[in-house]
């Protein structure tokens, strides 16, 4: 029964669906402070023959002006 | 029968040497208890904790692990996870996955993806997003998003049942 999702995703990709229903279901403060663990973004570059490529986002975060990316 | 009389026939007071040789180290010797950590990755919940009893939701079915208990690990499933620290004192958070490793040496690592105490779940959020998820599973979209879908329903229905 537990293993249906096996056929379509990583078990990675279930616990963080797993998670995602959970925080939802939380009160209203306690959601708000769990909503931003939820989210994930990357940023990757591909490099060939010694030159990089362009760096591309996956999910880019809103930029508030709080925060300096460390690169 | 020799052997006993001559156990017996031994002086009673104890050398100040041969007391610290009985006694050993302080961790030797059978405990009623077992050493759980607990974490969840934004939060340590317990770090090294005596704790007598624990209650887990695990794929393969709900099990309580005591100390001494045989080594294992187990993926844990949407559910109520429950820690007894002593007697009477129980604590319970419900978690989303994870994994629960019992140790050979009474010792307990539980790795937690996501989970609350129970009060911090709002029955109303949990009955409506039900509600959502039940209809998507049911709906005509992809495979793969009516799987994600009875992924939320499996995490609902668990969280509605242990908030009753």
């Amino acid at each position: 029964m537990s293993s249906l999702w096996r056929q379509y995703m990583t078990y990675n990709k279930y616990s963080q669906i797993a998670a995602r229903a959970l925080r939802a279901g939380l009160k209203e403060d306690a959601r708000v402070q769990a909503e931003k663990r939820g989210f994930t973004a990357l940023r990757f570059q591909e490099w060939e023959n010694g030159q990089p490529g362009e760096q591309v986002w996956i999910d880019k975060p809103k930029d508030d002006g709080r925060a300096k990316p460390a690169v | 029968m020799a052997f006993r009389l001559a156990a017996r026939a031994l002086p009673r007071r104890a050398t100040p040497l041969a007391a610290l040789a009985r006694r050993g180290y302080a961790e030797g010797g059978p405990s009623d208890k077992i050493k759980l950590s607990m974490v969840l990755p934004h939060q340590t919940i317990f770090s090294s904790t005596e704790v007598t009893q624990v209650n887990l939701p695990a794929v393969t079915g709900d099990m309580g692990v005591l100390a001494n208990h045989l080594s294992t690990i187990e993926p844990l499933r949407p559910g109520v996870l429950e820690v007894i620290e002593s007697a009477g004192q129980s604590k319970k958070w419900f978690v989303s996955s994870g994994f629960a490793t019992v140790h050979p040496d009474n010792t307990m690592t539980i790795n937690i993806i996501e989970g609350a105490p129970l009060e911090d779940f709002s029955a109303e959020a949990v009955r409506s997003n039900l509600a959502e998820a039940q209809r998507v599973a049911s709906g005509n979209g992809s495979e793969e998003e009516k799987a994600e879908a009875r992924i939320e329903v499996d995490v609902y229905e668990a969280l509605q049942a242990s908030l009753r």
